[in-house]
Parts: structure tokens; C-alpha cells; sequence
């Protein structure tokens, strides 16, 4: 075998393992950098993802909107050496009720519970009700805030230290048809729950005026400092 | 140095050069090829012809959603600052800050760190059996729930899922065998992140409804359940919308409209 020959074969085998070398780290690349995880939904699901997107895209434009124009007020009145006392007022009402440390009231719908709801499917309910845009959630006459589990075994649920007795009430402040529709479409929440308790009725009902009470819980980490 | 001039000492050196060439270029290689394989997940891969323009239209409102947060979060913080330097009585513009500051804290739309604990979620790695269904062995959205709920339980004060906050508003949900929280789109592994007391490992852990999701689902299908106790948690605010259009605030009321005495 010449030396040529020899040094002819090393250079297409070292071409060939630099071609395949550049074609993974190109293929690693591209998986690394596509890590979304939207390869692994199907069209339906894209689908799904674009209309949630484009709704919560929505929302926060009218929320950026709103705080736009809350700055705007801010910067005018604090240009002109005005009190800004009445906008930081209406900006601590308006997180107050988000947040379910104020009383709010309006339409919605009351659901009635009955039966031997587990604890888990009973919270997957608020999680629906959340899906479905439900501004304020109240189990039992206690307000629903971050933290407020319905806890314990089937006949004997509580939230908050609060006992639920069977049946019980769930009140959303909201849209009412939306969150209906929600409730009780097919294959919704509702389905799934009496598929898996059979013994449990749930019924919906539209109310024109809903009052919820604050939680009377402090919401104010004990544990946490405000990270700046 | 070498040449291919033919010369015995010449070519040894020359050989060499090329040996340590191939090895290394085939050393790189057997890495990536690894790496690939890691990075198969057991997801499945969809492939087809729609799918493009839909994950691109995905990637650009999510990329959209971002820039959004983000806007929201900038001007959050200016507002705050402006607040802190408002005109008018001292006392009353103090009092009204203070209130805004514990609202904001206790509704999660500050930024926050302190003791805690994060648990992450990952799918299964076991061979999936025939006739079995392949979202047991994914993380799903009720898991997630489950594991905010017992954080929730045990006494954490404070949570997060990857980079969203649950709030009084948030929702969990599954898209696909993928979860969705805030109707923000997250990629696994997931990681829920918890303030509380240095207790909430202890409490979580002994509860017997958590040590029930721990064999339900770790050790009946294989979901990777793992802990750590960071010296430091830190959780994101929410970037999200406040506009209530139905809810108002009211003055304290029975919490149903029961027919009046």
C-alpha cells in the first residue's frame, strides 16, 4: 500500500467523520435550542395552546393598558405637585379585591355540592372555575386566596378550618355563561367528577349578585423578604 | 514538524498526528451521540405538515406574552417607586403605601426569597409496557396540582411553578401531556418551589396524603420525584392581569345572598 494511497483513505475518512461530526452537532443544536417542548404536542394541542395564548395575550394588554394609564397619573400628578393620594388609593382597592383581602360582590354562579367529593377533585373544581376567569372564589362562605385548600377525607372536607357540610356551596364571581359552559361541557370538570363518584351531584345555578367576604387569613409571608 | 516526504521518522510523527486527530473528532462524536440519545425524551415527537406554522404562531405569542410580563413588571416597579415619593399628608400617603406594599406581598406580585424547599417533577424512565397508557408515566398537570396542594398543606407560605407564581387566580393545567400554569406554557422538568418554615420538609414529607402521591405515582409508574433544601428560595412576582370586570369591591356582606332577615 502506497503512502499516498494511505494518506488519500485518512483524509476521506477524517472528511467523513468531520461531515458526520458537523451533522449531529448541528441536529444537538437545533434540540437544544428547541426546547420549548412544542414538539411533543400534536396540531390539536398547538391548537389549544394558541387560542389560551392568544387570550392571556389579551388580558395583558388591557392590564398593561390599565397600569399605563395609573403611571401616567402618577407622573402628571407628581409633575404638577398634586396630592396622588386618590390614585394610590384606587390602585389599593383595586389589588385588595384581586387579592381577596377586601369584601367584593357580583354576577356569577353557585355551585351546589353533594355527595362524597374527594378533596382533590373538589380543588380541581377551583382550578376549572380559575380556568374559566372566576374573578372570586368562595367555598362555604370562605374566600378562596393563595393557600386555601379544601382538605380532608370524602363526608368530612374543610377549608381553612372551616368543616364543609354536605351539601355544600361554591360561589365564583364572574362570567356566568363562561363559567357554566366550562362546568358542563363534555368531558368538562363536571363529567369527570361523577365518572369518578358516581354518588355525586353537582348543579349549577346563575345569581345576579354574589357577595364574597375577605379571607381572614394574613396573606404577608413570615418567612420571605421582598427580593430586590 | 511532519511532512509526507516518506522519510521513517517523518511518517511515525505523521501517522500519529492523524490517530490523535480521528480519536479526538470520534471522542466528540460518541459525546454528541449521547447526548442526542439523552435528549430523546419518551414524549412523542409529532411530525406533519400543519404543525409548523402552528409552533411557529406559538412561539411568537409566547415570545409576545413575555415582552408583555415583562412590560407589566417594569412598570410596576416605577409605579411603586413614584407611590413611595407621593405628594400630600405624610401620614395618610405612608399608611396607604403600607397597605399597598402588604397587598402586593400577600397577593404575589413581589418578587420574593427566603427559607423553603423546591420538588422537582420529571417523567418516568421506565419502559412503558404494551397496552399501557403513556401519559401514566408523564408528569401531568394534576400532578403539579397535587404537589402546590401539599405544599399548601404542610404550611408553605409562598409558591411557584419553573417561572410562574400561583396566585388567587392561577390555574394548572394540562396541554398535550405539557403543563400550563398562568397560561404560561412550561417545558419540563417542573419545579415547584415553596416559602415556609424550615419545618415544611418534615410536615410535607409525613403527610400521609403525600406519601399516597409518592407511591402512586413514583413508585406504581416510575415519576421522578426529587428534592432540595436550597439556604435560599427565591419566587418570581406575577406578571399578570388584576382587571376584575364583574367583581366589586363591597362592604362586608354574608358571603351568600341569603333572603334577607
Amino acid at each position: 500500500m502506497s503512502h499516498s494511497l494511505r494518506s488519500g483513505r485518512n483524509q476521506v475518512t477524517l472528511a467523513l467523520v468531520a461531515v458526520l461530526l458537523g451533522v449531529l452537532l448541528v441536529v444537538q443544536l437545533r434540540a437544544q435550542s428547541g426546547g420549548t417542548g412544542l414538539e411533543t404536542l400534536s396540531a390539536q394541542d398547538l391548537s389549544d395552546l394558541v387560542a389560551n395564548l392568544n387570550t392571556r395575550n389579551d388580558q395583558l394588554r388591557v392590564e398593561v393598558a390599565t397600569t399605563q394609564a395609573q403611571l401616567d397619573g402618577l407622573t402628571a400628578a407628581q409633575a404638577r405637585g398634586d396630592s396622588s393620594l386618590g390614585q394610590l388609593q384606587s390602585d389599593l382597592a383595586r389589588v385588595r379585591a384581586w387579592a381577596g383581602l377586601v369584601p367584593v360582590a357580583g354576577p356569577g354562579i353557585r355551585i351546589d355540592v353533594a355527595g362524597p367529593i374527594s378533596s382533590i377533585a373538589a380543588d380541581d373544581l377551583l382550578n376549572e372555575l380559575r380556568n374559566a376567569g372566576a374573578e372570586a372564589l368562595g367555598v362555604a362562605g370562605v374566600r378562596v386566596v393563595p393557600g386555601s385548600v379544601i382538605g380532608g377525607d370524602p363526608g368530612g372536607l374543610s377549608i381553612e378550618d372551616t368543616a364543609l357540610a354536605d351539601p355544600f356551596e361554591v360561589d365564583a364571581i364572574g362570567n356566568g355563561p363562561t363559567l357554566t359552559g366550562s362546568l358542563t361541557r363534555a368531558g368538562g370538570i363536571i363529567a369527570q367528577v361523577k365518572a369518578t363518584f358516581p354518588g355525586v351531584t353537582i348543579t349549577v345555578t346563575p345569581i345576579d349578585m354574589i357577595g364574597l367576604p375577605a379571607t381572614t387569613r394574613s396573606l404577608v409571608p413570615s418567612h420571605a423578604i421582598p427580593r430586590l | 514538524m511532519s511532512s509526507a516526504t516518506g522519510r521513517p521518522a517523518d511518517r511515525r510523527f505523521h501517522v500519529a498526528t492523524w490517530q490523535v486527530t480521528l480519536t479526538v473528532a470520534l471522542l466528540v462524536l460518541g459525546f454528541l451521540v449521547a447526548a442526542q440519545l439523552q435528549s430523546e425524551t419518551p414524549r412523542t415527537s409529532y411530525t406533519s405538515q400543519e404543525r409548523g406554522p402552528l409552533v411557529q404562531t406559538a412561539l411568537g405569542l409566547q415570545a409576545q406574552q413575555d415582552a408583555l410580563k415583562q412590560q407589566l413588571l417594569d412598570m410596576r416597579a416605577r409605579i411603586q417607586a413614584l407611590e413611595g415619593t407621593s405628594q400630600g399628608s405624610a401620614a395618610a400617603v405612608k399608611s396607604i403605601n403600607d397597605g399597598l406594599q402588604a397587598a402586593r406581598m400577600g397577593g404575589g406580585l413581589v418578587a420574593i426569597h427566603g427559607s423553603g424547599l423546591v420538588i422537582q417533577l420529571e417523567d418516568s424512565t421506565k419502559t412503558i409496557p404494551p397496552g399501557a397508557n403513556d401519559t401514566d408515566y408523564r408528569v401531568s398537570a394534576a400532578d403539579v396540582r397535587t404537589v402546590v396542594r401539599e405544599l399548601w398543606l404542610a404550611g408553605a407560605e409562598a409558591v411557584a411553578v419553573n417561572g410562574e407564581r400561583v396566585t388567587v387566580s392561577t390555574a394548572i393545567l394540562d396541554i398535550g401531556g405539557s403543563v400550563l400554569v398562568n397560561s404560561a406554557y412550561l417545558a419540563p422538568p417542573y419545579q415547584v418551589s415553596a416559602i415556609g418554615s424550615t419545618d415544611l420538609y418534615g410536615t410535607m414529607t409525613g403527610a400521609p396524603s403525600f406519601v399516597e402521591f409518592v407511591r402512586a405515582r413514583a413508585e406504581a409508574f416510575g415519576i421522578q420525584i426529587s428534592f432540595a433544601r436550597p439556604s435560599d428560595v427565591a419566587l418570581p412576582a406575577f406578571a399578570g392581569s388584576l382587571n376584575l370586570r364583574y367583581a366589586r369591591p363591597a362592604p362586608p356582606l354574608p358571603p351568600s345572598p341569603s333572603p334577607a332577615p
